[in-house]
């Protein structure tokens, strides 16, 4: 028996039912989400707690350790070292995770909801609604993603909100696709054909009982959208295009200067970018995970 | 096969169109106006009338759009605001710059990554499959400026093996005919040059295609996997073929398919991931120019920059759809 086969029967003998049920089992025995799951909580509860586990204020510069050039490494006192200006670097990187949460949450929640409200009327009104909307995704994915968002922060200028308004808006075209291909899979399902028989007005369907459907591929979209706002703003952040208050602790523009003092002070340019990693990697284990999970092939194959 | 392909670059033209007028509303979008935005921050009352008048900034809106329209059709897109020169120009001294970075990427990723997806996929379960997954996951999970920081640290910095910024020694003198460095130093005959060339080109290359790497051997390995099980395999290897034909001839090449699919997508990912390689390694192409354009406000370069790559990037999409169909039969008779 193949890998689903086994699973599938596991499934049967175990039990949960359902499209979520199914899901949520496989994702608790998918040793790789569970990493994944313990990554992202980790960097959630650093982001929420760090002004309590902060052993300094980030923004506290301390010039009297950088008094024979840069840069102390790991020390006692500051577990990551000290930056070029004496902050202590263990506290901007704890405080860094805020920053990317809050970037990577905000991005995705603006790509989503254009991106959903685009794709399903899109999908569901079909004909010149459908045509006009794609047309203008496709022109916006004409442009590849970080160039986008390099223009809209052209117009913008400068600053963490722009970055986050720049990533969210590359992300809209995706998940307006996506959700457009799940609505029109949707479309022509019998419960729908029997609701537009009985009456239901079309908004009704498409909120209550397409939408509903059409959600597994949008939450693994998500989840990868995620990792991949940390990474893009990490990226506008490092080209300095991000808070232009170079204090900010954000991991990205921590990373700027930091080319220049490879040789002295790697740490600097490590440790901020080892965060982002794992970070991004979290939210890739899970995102894949769920992908598989939400898989409808797999389901109940015997 | 020749309607598809006309249907396609009918299908070109809306997009082109609106692009055109996306660009042609930014500009008009950024703080100041156009037409400080044409002259940078040397604008003087005096200079804005002329120039408002010099590019007809004072006529009816569809007017102006013809012009542009015009004006971009014969790639004039104005002159860079800090240089005085025109962006079109620039455009040709960059350009093989990226292009040479981006191939070396993209050999790279594809050299490697091909043969990584078939191996895990026909070992599957094994170290190699393993490998192949967590070197997927960690080359995606890995910012591209970061793997090249880290990159330089261990290889220019710590081990000195090879150099940190730019494309070549500056005491090493050629001709440059092609822009192409490594072509260049060819048909000069100097291989101090080429050996020069090639070592400043590897790191960038390495740092740029990690991602296209991840993808081409996740999708090379999905592929075979499901090309493994497909019925003509089994027909191929009960007639008897050696077991290398049959994975050649049959489970590779109809792999290949949807590597074709994504490589459009990588092109455009090259495209954006350059500017961020580039400015790691210095590397005088057009990422570090659009940056550049960016901090010194230089509205032209940055609208004929990102014109440019989408340009180029839905060309190359034209093309990866074309050859998909050239390749598989089904959609060329649909």
């Amino acid at each position: 028996m193949s890998i689903a086969e086994t699973e599938a029967r596991q499934l049967e003998l175990e039990g949960p039912s359902g499209l979520w049920g199914e899901a949520f089992w496989r994702l608790r025995h998918n040793k790789a989400a569970l990493a994944g799951f313990a990554l992202v909580a980790t960097f959630v509860f650093v982001a929420l707690f760090a002004p309590m586990i902060a052993p300094s204020d980030p923004r506290a510069q301390d010039l009297s350790l950088i008094r024979e050039g840069c840069c102390p490494g790991p020390s006692a006192s500051h577990w990551f070292g000290v930056d070029a200006l004496g902050r202590d670097e263990l506290s901007r990187v704890l405080y860094g995770a805020r920053y990317s949460l809050l970037i990577g949450i905000v991005s995705v929640i603006v790509g989503l909801s254009f991106g959903i409200v685009l794709g399903a009327l899109a999908g569901y009104m079909g004909r010149v609604v459908d045509t006009v909307i794609m047309r203008l995704m496709d022109i916006m994915l004409a442009i590849p993603g970080l160039l986008l968002a390099i223009g809209i922060v052209a117009m913008l200028g400068p600053g963490l909100f722009q970055i986050m308004i720049a990533v969210g808006v590359t992300n809209v075209p995706i998940f307006a696709r996506l959700l457009r291909g799940s609505v029109l899979a949707q479309r022509e399902n019998d419960f729908v054909l029997a609701a537009r028989a009985v009456g239901v007005p079309r908004r009704r369907i498409l909120v209550s009982h397409i939408l509903p459907n059409a959600m597994s591929p949008v939450i693994v979209q998500g989840t990868l959208a995620m990792a991949t706002a940390i990474i893009d703003v990490a990226g506008l952040g490092f080209l300095g295009l991000g808070p232009q208050d170079p204090s900010t602790p954000e991991w990205g523009t921590m990373l700027t200067d930091t080319v220049r003092f490879l040789q002295t002070a790697p740490h600097l340019a490590i440790i901020p970018g080892l965060a982002i990693v794992v970070s991004v990697l979290g939210f890739n284990l899970i995102g894949d995970g769920l992908r598989e999970a939400l898989d409808p092939k797999m389901r109940g194959r015997a | 096969m020749l309607r598809y392909v006309v249907r396609r670059l009918l299908l070109l033209i809306p997009i082109l169109l609106g692009l055109s007028i996306l660009v042609f509303l930014w500009i008009r979008a950024l703080p100041g106006g156009p037409a400080q935005a044409l002259l940078g921050e040397r604008a003087t009352a005096q200079s804005i009338k002329q120039i408002e008048h010099q590019y007809g900034l004072d006529k009816p809106i569809h007017i102006q759009y013809l012009r542009y329209l015009q004006r971009v059709s014969r790639l004039d897109f104005g002159d860079s605001v800090t240089t005085r020169r025109a962006v079109s120009f620039e455009i040709r001294q960059r350009f093989p710059a990226t292009v040479e970075l981006g191939l070396s990427a993209m050999l790279f990723a594809v050299l490697l990554g091909i043969p990584l997806g078939f191996v895990a996929a026909k070992r599957y379960g094994g170290v190699v499959d393993n490998l192949s997954l967590v070197t997927s996951l960690l080359g995606i999970s890995i910012p591209v400026f970061f793997l090249g920081i880290l990159l330089k640290y261990v290889f220019s910095v710590k081990l000195g093996l090879l150099p940190t910024v730019g494309r070549l020694d500056p005491l090493i003198e050629i001709d440059h005919p092609t822009k192409f460095y490594v072509l260049d130093s060819i048909l000069a005959g100097n291989p101090t040059a080429l050996w020069d060339s090639l070592k400043h080109l590897v790191l960038p290359a390495i740092a740029l295609g990690s991602i296209p790497l991840a993808i081409i051997a996740r999708i090379t390995r999905a592929a075979v996997l499901d090309v493994q099980n497909e019925d003509y395999v089994r027909t191929a290897r009960a007639k008897g073929l050696a077991p290398r034909v049959v994975d050649i001839r049959h489970v590779l090449r109809n792999a290949m398919l949807p590597i074709v699919t994504i490589i459009g997508l990588l092109v455009g990912f090259l495209l954006a991931g350059a500017v961020l390689t580039e400015t790691v390694f210095a590397w005088p192409g057009l990422g570090t120019w659009l940056v550049e354009a960016i901090k010194s406000r230089n509205y032209p370069v940055l609208q004929g920059g990102i014109l440019f790559v989408a340009l180029i990037f839905v060309l190359v999409n034209l093309l990866v759809d074309i050859s998909y169909a050239i390749l598989n039969p089904r959609i060329r008779l649909s």
